[in-house]
């Protein structure tokens, strides 16, 4: 969370993770790498330099089609979130991955030559109007461009500065990156490679991906469509929103209420409370999330709040809306219009009403 | 929702089946992108059997200047008297310069080969690389005295433009898609532009390719007319010559097109 700002924060998850993603990068260059040198030898051996810039290249790709997967797959099983946790350390990691990759292309296609390497890069090929002759390159720069705004601005720094909003708009890009590599690969190397394998897994790749952003968009789609459908009766500006023993203890839900934001429910030590599902940090949706120590607990990265007040614990600052919340019955009610981030609100007894 | 203890947050320790998810989970993802790896890796291309001899050669013989830097010698197979081998320079320039002003004359050469089938080039060495020499026979001096032309008449063939550089083992790779922008580079900085044709067998034929007065393609006609089409797979219409053993296309630039 944001007190001051150390350039990483650390925690044993992290160290982990980040010892998988570099032991991961490690192994498969070597693989790649070794059985290139392996399988064509003698005056058929490939080029050092091009078989490593080969396993650079299909290794950031490959890193870039998983962080896009890890996504949904969090959204549809719980257990992926711990890949979730550390994801800006795996794209930082791609893009430098990627980085080595265009340094070699850089210096070996265009250096040596009676121009500029990065002259050459623009210029050499202008066939913008031929598909098969299409300066695939380029795609490739405009991506990596993408990849590095993104890892330069992925410290909690920059999502404080620019707010959440354009910051997960800007991280948004990636997508387009995506796209432009996808046809980086199929207009450069896919033109003149005869096996077809490493079309078919871009294709696996890009089929995954969009899957499991449909499935998971429809998901949450069917949630709120279910939710557009409550509505305050005349007069009324309370709703009912469920029940509460449908929410555990010490847990959460997330319910919609007409066209609204997503409404966070949780039920703990006998009282029910509401506030926004938008995690301040990312934007995580806290009513996946848990309490702890008395705290909501963001599933993305661990960001608290206190329930009764929508305010981090001191030493932290961060405030979320909170919602008016009363219990009838067993039946949970809020009032859909979200008050001021970090208003108190009286948290609704459970066992009170229950015995009224 | 059931009641779960399951509940991941980074800085405190993970519930143990989630644990034990991550055990297998993790461990079979980069198994599965080394599998991939291994995949991509064997399913490459095959850069072709170019080959770049890196110790030091000299060749004797008469250089010229046109339509690019060549060396012709004397040859060893019965069917030429003269074989032909490109100079080019290091890096991506061609050997212009360097044999422009010993033109005509008997000199020996000293650089490293490349060489793919029947194309054969050398990469002038750093400094006094081009120099008058007088060891050759008069025999042989005679037999390099002027190219027996033949003339061949109107052609149309299918192919790629390559810089013979990369294509003869500078690069593996130095063909394709992948290498267009790297021959694009080579070509205009002054490596002869040549046409590979492979027949249904897989055999490769090379030829040279000038302006249609046979004189090195330059300036517009070579950026314009020819550059945008190197490493695509095109037809080509010109005429065809040849010269001892190399063959020379004269090109009808305009006839030039994409498949
Ligand atoms: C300035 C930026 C870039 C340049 C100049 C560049 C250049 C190239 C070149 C020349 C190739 C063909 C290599 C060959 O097979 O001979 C290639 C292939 C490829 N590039 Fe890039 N690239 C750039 C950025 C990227 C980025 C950001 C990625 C991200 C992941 C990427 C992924 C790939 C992939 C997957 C291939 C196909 C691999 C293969 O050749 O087997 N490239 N790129
Ligand atoms: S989104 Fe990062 S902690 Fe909530």
């Amino acid at each position: 969370m944001s007190v001051g700002y150390v350039s990483v924060q650390w925690n044993r998850h992290k160290r982990i993770y980040d010892a998988c993603v570099a032991g991961g990068i490690v192994l498969y260059l070597g693989v790649f790498f070794a059985a290139g040198k392996a399988l064509y030898t003698g005056r058929n051996a490939i080029s050092g330099e091009i078989l490593a810039m080969r396993a650079l290249a299909t290794c950031a790709f490959l890193m870039l089609n998983v962080i896009l997967c890890i996504g949904p797959l969090a959204r549809l099983d719980r257990r992926f979130l711990p890949l979730l946790y550390n994801r800006r350390h795996l794209g930082v990691a791609t893009f430098l991955v990627a980085l080595a990759h265009a340094a070699i292309a850089i210096g070996f296609y265009h250096g040596f030559g009676n121009v500029n390497p990065f002259v050459a890069l623009l210029t050499s090929n202008t066939n913008f109007t031929s598909l098969s002759a299409f300066p695939y390159q380029t795609l490739g720069l405009f991506a990596l461009l993408i990849l590095f705004l993104m890892a330069a601005t992925s410290h909690d720094f920059w999502l404080k500065n620019l707010g959440a909003p354009a910051w997960k708009r800007l991280h948004m890009l990636v997508y387009i990156a995506y796209g432009l590599l996808v046809m980086h690969v199929a207009l450069g190397i896919l033109q003149t490679q005869r096996s077809p394998w490493l079309a078919s897994l871009v294709g696996v790749g890009v089929v995954i991906v969009a899957t499991l952003h449909l499935i998971a968009g429809q998901r949450e789609r069917r949630h709120d469509e279910r939710g557009s459908q409550l509505s305050p009766r005349a007069g009324e500006e309370w709703v009912d929103v469920g029940a509460v023993d449908d929410i555990a203890d010490q847990r959460g839900s997330t319910v919609t209420v007409g066209a609204g934001e997503r409404i966070a429910l949780f039920r703990y030590n006998g009282c029910v409370s509401a506030t926004t599902n938008v995690c301040a940090h990312q934007g995580g949706p806290l009513g996946e999330g848990k309490i702890i120590d008395g705290c909501i607990t963001c599933p993305w990265h661990g960001w608290q709040y206190r329930p009764a007040d929508g305010r981090s614990p001191p030493p932290f600052a961060e405030k979320i809306h909170t919602y008016r919340v009363r219990v009838v019955g067993r039946r949970i009610q809020v009032d859909p219009t979200p008050l001021p981030p970090g208003t108190a609100v009286e948290p609704a007894r459970v066992e009170e009403v229950q015995s009224a | 929702m059931p009641e779960t203890n399951e509940f991941y947050v980074g800085y405190l320790k993970s519930p143990r089946t989630l644990t034990v998810f991550l055990g297998w989970a993790i461990p079979s993802l980069i198994v599965a992108a080394l599998a991939i790896g291994w995949l991509v890796s064997r399913s490459q291309n095959d850069p072709g059997d170019g080959v770049w001899h890196h110790e030091a050669n000299t060749l004797v013989g008469r250089v010229g200047a046109t339509p690019y830097p060549l060396i012709r010698v004397p040859s060893k197979s019965p069917g030429h008297a003269a074989e032909t081998v490109l100079l080019v320079s290091e890096g991506k320039h061609g050997g212009g310069e360097r044999v422009a002003a010993l033109d005509g004359r008997i000199v020996r050469v000293r650089g490293t080969i490349l060489e793919r089938d029947s194309c054969r080039l050398l990469e002038l060495a750093h400094g006094d690389a081009v120099k008058p020499d007088d060891s050759l026979t008069a025999a042989d001096t005679g037999r390099l005295a002027a190219p027996i032309i033949v003339a061949l008449g109107e052609v149309t063939l299918r192919g790629e433009i390559i810089d013979p550089k990369c294509y003869s083992g500078a690069m593996k790779p130095g063909e394709g898609k992948t290498h267009k922008e790297c021959a694009t580079l080579c070509i205009s900085g002054g490596i002869p532009p040549m046409f590979v044709t492979i027949d249904a067998a897989g055999r490769r034929s090379y030829y040279l390719l000038t302006d249609p007065d046979g004189r090195a393609l330059t300036g517009g006609a070579l950026h314009d007319g020819l550059l945008p089409f190197v490493a695509d797979v095109v037809e080509i219409r010109g005429t065809l010559e040849r010269r001892d053993d190399l063959q020379v296309l004269r090109v009808d630039l305009k006839s030039i097109r994409r498949l």
